[in-house]
C-alpha cells in the first residue's frame, strides 16, 4: 500500500490536468445529456410552471400554465399563482380580453383584460379562490400576467 | 542569505526552454478551443486580434511564472485581469440585451439572469428534493450569458481539478478583492488586530444560505448578500425591497471588496465572507493537491502567516505542517518563505518528494482553468475596448 | 403535531394569522440575537430539580423527558422553527419541518463523540453563533414584512 500511494497520487495529479482540460468540451457535450438525465427544470416560481393549455388565436397563442402551489421544499403552499402568457409579442393585439379556466374543469375561473402596450391589466375573478392580479410583465418574446390564487385543495 | 545577512525567498524557477516546452501543450489546448470560434463565416478582425493578444499575454505570463518561480505574482496579474475583464464585457452585453445592467421583473420571468457557480450551495437541496433549480436563469445555454448546466459542469470539473484552488485560479470575482489588497505597500490594520474568529463567518454564511434558500425556495445569497452584483447585474430598484437589497450589496462591495482589503492587504471578501469558498474548503478534501510546510526547514519566522491573503495560516499550521482547510493555493506563502520550506504537494506522495514536480502538476490544471475562464474573458473585454476605439461604442 | 394544531387554530382567525406570526418572528428573532450576543448564560439553580431526580430514577424516560424539557426551554431557534412549522398549515409539513430541524441541529452534536475533532467543537460553536445571527436577521426582516402587511 505504501508503494502504491505515491503512484496513485501522481496518477490523480495527471488526471486533474486532464479534467481541467476537459471542462470546456464537457460543457459542450454533456450539458444536454446531464439535464435530460436529471430532469431538472427552473423553479416554477420563475418559469411559471408547465403549460397545460394552449389556445390558438391564429396570429398569436395563449398559454395557460398550471397552478403553482409547490414552489416550496415540502408539500404545497396555502396560496400560489397561475401564469398566463401570450406570444409572440409582436403579433399581439393592443388589447386582450380573455376568460381563463385555471383548474381545467371546463369552466372559466377568471377574466383578464390587458393592454399589451401599457402593461395595464384588470382581473375579474369568478371563483372564490382567485384572489388578485400579481402583475403584468413583458419579457422579450411574450406578455404575461400572474394571478394570485388560494389553494383550492386546502 | 545575502551578503547583508538578510534572508530572501529562494527562486525556484526553471530554465526558459523547459518552461516553453511545458507551456506548449497548455497553449495548444487553449488555442484549439478558440479556433472553433474562428472557423467559417465572416470573422471580425478585431475578434482575432483580441483572442490572439489575450492568448499570447496569458501564455507569456505562464512562462514567466515558471522561469522566475514567482507563481503568486504572475497568477495575481492574470487573476486580476480576469476580474476586471468580466464587467467590461458583461455590462455592455446587458445593455445590448436588456437595455440596462439592472434587471427588471420582466427579465426574471424570461430566464434572463445569468448563473454563476456561487449559486451552487443554495441550489443543491431544492434540486435534490424537488428537481428544480431555484434561480431565474436558463437550464441550458440560450440567451443569458451563463446557464445552469454550464456552471454546474464548470464547478464539478474545477472542484475535482483544483479544489479550493478555484478561489485563486478560477473565480472571476476574486480578482477584485485581490486588486484592492495589493494597492497599499503596508497594511493599516495589521494581521494581529483581526480577530481569528472571523475566519468562521464564511461557513456560517454557507450554513445560513443553504437553510434559508431551502426554506424560502429562493437564492438568498444572490438576492441579499452577493457583493459582486455591483460589477454584473442586479434587480432594478422598482420597490422598497429592491432598494434595500441594492443598498446592502453596494455596502458589502465597498466594505468587503474595496475598503477592508485596502486597509488590511488581505482578501477580506474571499477569506472572511464568501460561502462558496467555504463550500470549496470541504471539497478540497477530494482534491489531490495541497500546500505543505517542511517543518525541518521552517524557522518559525511567521512571515507566511503575516502574508497569507486568506487567513489560512496560523501557529497551528507551523506545528502541523499544513495550512488550514481554507487555503486557496495562491502560492503567496510558497513564494514568500525565506527558507523555501513551503511547497505544493501531491497527497499520498512522500513529504520530501520533488516539490517542482508537484508544483508543475498543480500549475497545469490551475493554469488551464485560468486560461479558459480568464483569457476568454480578457479577449471579450479587449474586443469591446477595440470596438470603442474604432467605432466609438462598446455595443454591437 | 403541536405546531400543526396551533396553525390550524390560527387559520380559523385568518385575518390575524399573519399578524401573530409576524409578531412571533420579530420577537423570537430578537430573542435569538440577544441569546447569541450576550456574553454569559445566567447561572442559577435548575428550575426542574424534581424532573432531574425523576429522570435519574427512571433512565428509560430520559430521551422523552429531555425532549419535553427542551420544548419548555425558551430556545429561540426551536421557537422560530415552531413558528415556521405553524405557518405551513399541514400536519405532514409540520412533522417534516421538525424532522429537518432535528437533522439540521444534530449536525452540531455529531463531532462531540469523536475525540480526534474535539478541538473543533469551539469552531462549530462560533459557526453556529454566526449562523444564528444571520438567520435571526432574516426572520426579523420576514416578521417586519408580515407586520407591514406586505407593503414592501
Amino acid at each position: 500500500m505504501e508503494k502504491i500511494r505515491p503512484v496513485l497520487g501522481y496518477i490523480m495529479a495527471v488526471f486533474s490536468c486532464l479534467i481541467s482540460a476537459a471542462i470546456l468540451p464537457a460543457i459542450a457535450m454533456l450539458s444536454e445529456p446531464f439535464i435530460t438525465a436529471t430532469g431538472l427544470t427552473i423553479s416554477p416560481n420563475y418559469s411559471g410552471g408547465e403549460v397545460v393549455q394552449t389556445i390558438d388565436h391564429g396570429a398569436y397563442e395563449t398559454h395557460v400554465h398550471r397552478m403553482v402551489f409547490d414552489d416550496v421544499l415540502i408539500g404545497e403552499r396555502k396560496e400560489g399563482f397561475i401564469q398566463v402568457d401570450w406570444t409572440p409579442l409582436d403579433a399581439l393585439p393592443a388589447r386582450i380580453d380573455e376568460e381563463i379556466d385555471a383548474d381545467g374543469d371546463g369552466q372559466a375561473d377568471f377574466r383578464i383584460e390587458v393592454d399589451t402596450t401599457t402593461k395595464e391589466a384588470m382581473l375579474t375573478p369568478y371563483a372564490s379562490w382567485v384572489l388578485e392580479l400579481e402583475g403584468a410583465y413583458r419579457p422579450k418574446d411574450f406578455f404575461l400576467v400572474r394571478v394570485h390564487l388560494k389553494n383550492p385543495a386546502r | 542569505m545575502t551578503t547583508s545577512g538578510r534572508t530572501e525567498a529562494r527562486s525556484s524557477g526553471m530554465a526558459v526552454w523547459k518552461a516553453v516546452l511545458l507551456m506548449l501543450p497548455a497553449a495548444l489546448l487553449s488555442s484549439l478551443t478558440w479556433l472553433g470560434n474562428l472557423m467559417g463565416g465572416d470573422i471580425d478582425p478585431l475578434i482575432v486580434v483580441a483572442l490572439v493578444a489575450s492568448w499570447l499575454g496569458f501564455t507569456v505570463l505562464f512562462v514567466l511564472m515558471l522561469t522566475t518561480g514567482k507563481t503568486y505574482r504572475y497568477r495575481s496579474i492574470m487573476f486580476i485581469l480576469t476580474a476586471i475583464a468580466l464587467p467590461l464585457d458583461f455590462i455592455p452585453y446587458m445593455v445590448e440585451t436588456y437595455g440596462s445592467m439592472m434587471l427588471a421583473d420582466d427579465v426574471m420571468f424570461s430566464g434572463g439572469a445569468s448563473f454563476c457557480p456561487l449559486t451552487m450551495p443554495m441550489i443543491i437541496i431544492p434540486a435534490l428534493v424537488k428537481g428544480v433549480v431555484i434561480f431565474p436563469g436558463e437550464i441550458l445555454p440560450g440567451t443569458a450569458k451563463g446557464a445552469f448546466s454550464i456552471m454546474f459542469i464548470l464547478w464539478v470539473g474545477a472542484s475535482l481539478a483544483v479544489g479550493r484552488g478555484w478561489c485563486s485560479w478560477g473565480c472571476f470575482y476574486g480578482g477584485w478583492d485581490e486588486l484592492f489588497s495589493r494597492i497599499r505597500k503596508k497594511p493599516l490594520i495589521k494581521h494581529k488586530q483581526i480577530d481569528s474568529r472571523w475566519r468562521y463567518l464564511p461557513f456560517a454564511v454557507l450554513l445560513a444560505i443553504v437553510l434559508l434558500s431551502a426554506i424560502t425556495f429562493s437564492p438568498i445569497y444572490c438576492e441579499w448578500l452577493c457583493p459582486f452584483k455591483a460589477v454584473t447585474e442586479f434587480q432594478a430598484p422598482s420597490s422598497v425591497l429592491a432598494v434595500m437589497q441594492i443598498t446592502i450589496f453596494a455596502l458589502l462591495f465597498i466594505g468587503l471588496v474595496v475598503v477592508l482589503p485596502l486597509l488590511t492587504k488581505r482578501r477580506i471578501q474571499c477569506g472572511l465572507f464568501c460561502p462558496f469558498g467555504a463550500m470549496q474548503s470541504f471539497l478540497n478534501k477530494i482534491n489531490i493537491f495541497e500546500v505543505r510546510i517542511d517543518l525541518e526547514k521552517c524557522t518559525q519566522c511567521k512571515k507566511c502567516i503575516r502574508e497569507c491573503p486568506t487567513f489560512s495560516l496560523d501557529e497551528s499550521s507551523l506545528e502541523s505542517g499544513k495550512p488550514l482547510m481554507t487555503c486557496t493555493k495562491c502560492a503567496q506563502c510558497v513564494d514568500t518563505c525565506p527558507q523555501g520550506a513551503i511547497s505544493y504537494h501531491i497527497k499520498g506522495t512522500p513529504l520530501k518528494a520533488n516539490p517542482t514536480v508537484a508544483k508543475v502538476l498543480f500549475l497545469y490544471p490551475a493554469y488551464i482553468l485560468l486560461m479558459f475562464l480568464g483569457a476568454g474573458s480578457v479577449a471579450a473585454a479587449l474586443y469591446r475596448i477595440l470596438m470603442l476605439v474604432t467605432t466609438g461604442s462598446m455595443l454591437h | 403535531m403541536l405546531a400543526w394544531a396551533t396553525g390550524s387554530l390560527l387559520a380559523g382567525a385568518a385575518g390575524y394569522e399573519g399578524l401573530l406570526i409576524g409578531i412571533a418572528y420579530v420577537g423570537l428573532s430578537v430573542l435569538l440575537l440577544v441569546a447569541v450576543l450576550r456574553k454569559k448564560a445566567p447561572s442559577g439553580s435548575c428550575a426542574f430539580e424534581g424532573a432531574r431526580v425523576t429522570l435519574n430514577r427512571w433512565p428509560a424516560f430520559l430521551p422523552i423527558g429531555m425532549g419535553f424539557l427542551v420544548g419548555l426551554n425558551i430556545c429561540p431557534p426551536l421557537l422560530l422553527a415552531f413558528t415556521g412549522a405553524v405557518s405551513s398549515g399541514s400536519l405532514l409539513g409540520s412533522l417534516i419541518f421538525f424532522l429537518a430541524f432535528f437533522l439540521g441541529t444534530s449536525v452540531y452534536f455529531v463531532p462531540i463523540p469523536f475525540l480526534g475533532v474535539f478541538r473543533r467543537v469551539s469552531a462549530l460553536q462560533i459557526v453556529g453563533k454566526f449562523a444564528a445571527v444571520i438567520v435571526a436577521l432574516y426572520y426579523l426582516y420576514a416578521g417586519i414584512l408580515l407586520l407591514a402587511g406586505g407593503v414592501l
